[in-house]
């Protein structure tokens, strides 16, 4: 199997792994970075969203093959002590129920948030609703969205 | 109000006699690394306070999004005492010293309240008889808060670290002063959930994130037809992908809520466990399922309905004379369709089946059902099985169905070594155990006095019970034959048919009233604008002024109290400005319902596009569940509720086509996205009453809220759910 060298959360690592293999389980299985999660594996829940080279995608459909020299962002690496403006926000406004959509949420907000930091109602409904939420926390979603854009604009 | 409950009850109640209390049996604590001469008291399976003053509080039930991970250790922290942001909060395992641990019916507050308050104040009693001991004082002279206990007279003080070796020492109290609730501190606020840094910063906290040692994995080929059994497995192509280590098959159980046919592709990680799964050739027995159709079993509901209900159910006074004595009569034939549960985690399960014992991790709703499951399917005792509560990720009474581990176990004992089982989306999806489908018939009477005289109600369903092979009668999962408005109507017929079919069902959250509150709350306004009444006025009318506790068999019974359901509708009526006029463009809706034991009535409130499709654009919702025990939980689970109740309602659905669901993914079976979802504006009733769960009861209303505005909106009532397979709604 070939070896490919991949920039994740600012660390050089290397993984062997088929070409075919999606990023979301090469960061699972072979990182160890479980906090990007399955949800569907095609592209329509954006619980596996990370950021490569700064934009939201899906990892779960990117090949492993098609990442070397690209900047990726797990949830791990936005920050490990929940500093960001983001995870400030999703804390504070108590966004989780299960949580298991969560990680993905917070990594389309900080994409969001990022090139935008003053977002309208139509702006966060087109970056966040890529995401799926069982549970039904979209109406703290959006309170989140809008506090950490404020943070972000500190 | 309970205050006072004898030890010897609590310990009825709990079952943790002996094992749990470990008085004089000081434990080391191993977290704080105390000097092995320090004792932490432990007084049950609950909480441990060591001597350096930290507390740790155990979570017993699965945390499945309903947030009883913050809510339980917060009812015993209230009567602890403690403070609060101090106190470490751990996730128990399966652990027969505290009780019943399961996540389902809403019932993880209201059966644990007086168990949680006297495990918290069982060891705060101790610890103010410890201080009280220590200074020679009077124990009515001592009071106990923020872990710290205070001689009142004199001001002196000590802190639970510097008691809890000598209230270790305690003898256990015969009966114990619960707090009143004018008293509460803690419960009634909004805390944050416990793992909500956990969540934000990625940690490794649910089922599919676990890894023991030398973990496989496991993704499973099974029957692309409800009820089809292997033939012949042709596996040397997928022994080929690099990965795998072995495919080995699964013998099925008689029982299909238990152990389907498959064929499980074992490999060294998820993505070559899928690839090998791929490369498999299946030949499949399809059985008898293969033929079973939405349409077939659609036919026998209408077959059923058009004739006597195998069960009758309710006849009081007489139906046929009301209805032929009535100014009106109104008719109506309500369909809804199975649902998927789509928790956001797939099913996942990791069993370590070693030869004398066996450890378990992933996502349940029933941890005990897994042990069983695990005794019997290995033979070893249950004492030997370990199970893990892993945070879930989301449950929806999906997992109270423990299949998929019971997979994992098979897999483990044939491999010995752990497994875990991973169902990717699609397995989701095809192999879930849906909401039932049904259909309804309903006929209701209009008096020369403006009153429903009569109401008859004639339903068939899939009925779940009947697919799990429960004993009890096959309707009791699927109508209620004591709900709102059956013992007001004077003439009241209800009757049923339960339909047997391959297809697998089981509960969804709020089960049965998920479509008997859209049948009825729809029926009732349907009958309102037939009366020439306000909805709402309507139903208070039906209500009546008078306090009345109405008999109610099912869940959340015996009783439902008349003045607690008028609150609620009094309330969102009077909040959401019911009474006076919608202002231009939008478009209201209301239901209530009583479900589990608490009350909740709501107005929907949607606008119309160019299109005609509707945005619904807030939710007032009033809800009075008793005593709130986290107001942001509480909050949470209303919120969540009506986004979930009203995306199944708008989008959910699963057709059946030979033998199979034809839906597969999230491009096929559509969930409601942010921008569908409303806001929601909560009231909560002010209540001293025992608490009730929240999980589940604000969705049933929703669906009827929401056809009920649309109606308003367009003049067309909705009788088919989804919404959206309407013919005037297609675009949405
Ligand atoms: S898992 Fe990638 S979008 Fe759903
Ligand atoms: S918090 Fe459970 S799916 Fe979003």
């Amino acid at each position: 199997m070939p070896i490919y060298t991949l920039q994740i959360n600012n660390r050089t690592v290397e993984v062997e792994a088929d070409p075919d293999t999606p990023l979301l389980w090469v960061l699972r299985d072979e990182l160890e970075l479980k906090g990007t999660k399955f949800g569907c594996g095609k592209a329509q829940c954006g619980a596996c969203t990370v950021h490569l080279n700064g934009a939201a995608v899906r990892s779960c459909v990117l090949p492993v093959s098609a990442l070397e020299y690209a900047q990726i962002t797990t949830i791990e690496g936005l920050s490990a002590d929940g500093s960001h403006p983001v995870q400030q926000a999703w804390m504070e406004v108590d966004v989780p129920q299960c949580g298991y959509c969560q990680a993905g949420q917070i990594m389309s907000a900080a994409a969001l948030i990022e090139r935008n930091s003053n977002p309208s109602d139509k702006d966060i409904a087109a970056a966040m609703s890529g995401n799926i939420c069982r549970c039904g926390t979209y109406p703290r979603i959006k309170q989140a969205v809008l506090l950490a854009a404020k943070y972000a604009r500190k | 109000m309970i205050s006072k409950v004898d030890r010897r009850d609590f310990i009825k109640i709990t079952g943790i006699a002996g094992a749990g209390l470990l008085l004089g049996f000081p434990l080391k604590s191993k977290a704080s690394g105390l000097d092995a001469g320090e004792g932490v008291f432990s007084p049950n399976a609950f909480l441990q306070i060591s001597s350096d003053g930290s507390i740790v509080i155990w979570a017993k039930n699965p945390e499945i999004g309903q947030g009883v991970k913050t809510s339980l250790p917060m009812i015993i922290a209230e009567e602890l005492e403690a403070d609060w942001q101090k106190v470490e909060i751990r996730q128990a395992g399966l652990d027969e010293r505290m009780g019943s641990q399961f996540a389902g019916g809403s019932t993880a507050i209201k059966n644990n309240w007086e168990t949680l308050r006297m495990a918290g104040a069982t060891a705060r009693v101790m610890l103010v008889a410890a201080a009280a001991t220590r200074w020679d004082v009077a124990y009515a002279e001592c009071k106990a808060s923020n872990a710290i206990v205070t001689h009142e007279p004199t001001g002196r003080k000590l802190t639970y670290g510097e008691l809890a070796d000598a209230a270790s020492q305690q003898a256990i109290p015969p009966i114990v002063d619960l707090k009143q609730p004018r008293d509460f501190k803690l419960l009634g606020q909004s805390i944050p959930g416990v793992d909500n840094k956990a969540i934000a910063t990625g940690q490794p906290i649910f089922g599919l994130d676990a890894k023991p040692k030398g973990m496989l994995t496991a993704v499973i080929a099974r029957s692309p037809v409800y009820g089809g059994k292997v033939k012949k497995i042709l596996d040397s192509e997928a022994l080929k992908v690099s990965g795998v280590v072995q495919i080995v098959e699964i013998t099925p159980t008689e029982n299909p809520t238990m152990l389907v046919s498959g064929v499980a592709v074992i490999a060294k990680n998820t993505w070559a466990a899928i690839k090998g799964r791929e490369a498999l050739q299946i030949e499949w027995e399809p059985g008898a399922g293969a033929e079973e159709s939405s349409t077939r079993i659609k036919n026998q509901f209408l077959q059923n309905v058009a004739q006597k209900g195998s069960i009758p159910l309710r006849d009081d006074g007489n139906v046929d004379e009301a209805f032929a004595e009535a100014a009106k009569t109104v008719e109506a034939t309500y369909e809804v369709p199975f649902l998927y549960h789509a928790t956001m985690e797939p099913m996942n399960y990791i069993a370590d089946v070693k030869a004398d014992k066996v450890e378990c991790w992933g996502p349940t709703q029933v941890p005990g059902r897994v042990a069983g499951i695990a005794e019997m399917l290995t033979g070893i005792p249950r004492a030997n099985v370990k199970v893990n509560q892993s945070r879930t990720g989301g449950g929806f009474g999906r997992r109270l169905m423990a299949d998929y581990a019971a997979e994992a176990i098979f897999l483990s004992k044939a491999i010995q070594q752990p497994v875990q089982v991973v169902w990717t989306r699609e397995d989701d999806l095809l192999n879930d155990f849906f909401r039932p489908n049904g259909i309804y018939k309903l006929k209701a009477s209009i008096d020369n006095t403006g009153h429903i005289s009569g109401w008859h109600i004639n339903a068939s369903t899939t009925s779940r019970g009947m697919f799990s092979g429960s004993r009890d009668s096959p309707h009791t999962t699927e109508v209620f034959p004591d709900g709102f408005p059956a013992g007001f109507v004077p003439n009241f017929r209800m009757e049923y048919s339960p339909v047997q079919s391959v297809v697998p069902r089981g509960a969804w959250r709020a089960p049965g009233h998920n479509a008997t509150a859209f049948v009825d709350q729809t029926f009732l306004d349907e009958l309102a604008t037939a009366a020439g009444k306000d909805p709402v006025a309507m139903r208070l009318e039906i209500l009546g002024k008078e306090e009345k506790q109405m008999h109610y068999r099912d869940h959340g019974g015996p009783f439902y109290n008349t003045k607690r359901l008028r609150q609620v509708i009094e309330l969102v009526a009077e909040k959401s400005g019911w009474y006076q006029r919608a202002p231009q463009g939008i478009y209201r809706g209301f239901a209530a319902h009583f479900m589990f034991g608490a009350y909740v009535a709501e107005v929907l409130e949607l606008t119309m596009s160019a299109s005609g499709v509707p945005q619904v654009v807030r939710v007032h919702v009033a809800v009075d569940c008793g005593i709130v025990v986290n107001r942001a939980g509480a909050l949470a689970q209303i919120e969540g509720g009506i986004v979930d109740g009203l995306g199944a309602a708008l989008y959910g659905g699963v057709t059946i086509e030979n033998g199979a669901a034809a839906q597969r993914n999230f491009d096929t079976y559509r969930l409601i996205r942010y921008k569908e979802a409303p806001e929601v504006i909560t009231y909560l009733v002010d209540s001293t009453e025992n608490p009730e769960g929240l999980g589940e009861m604000s969705l049933p209303p929703v669906s009827a809220a929401l056809c009920n505005a649309i109606f308003a909106a367009t003049g067309r009532r909705i009788y088919k759910l989804p919404v959206k397979d309407n013919e005037l709604f297609q675009n949405i």
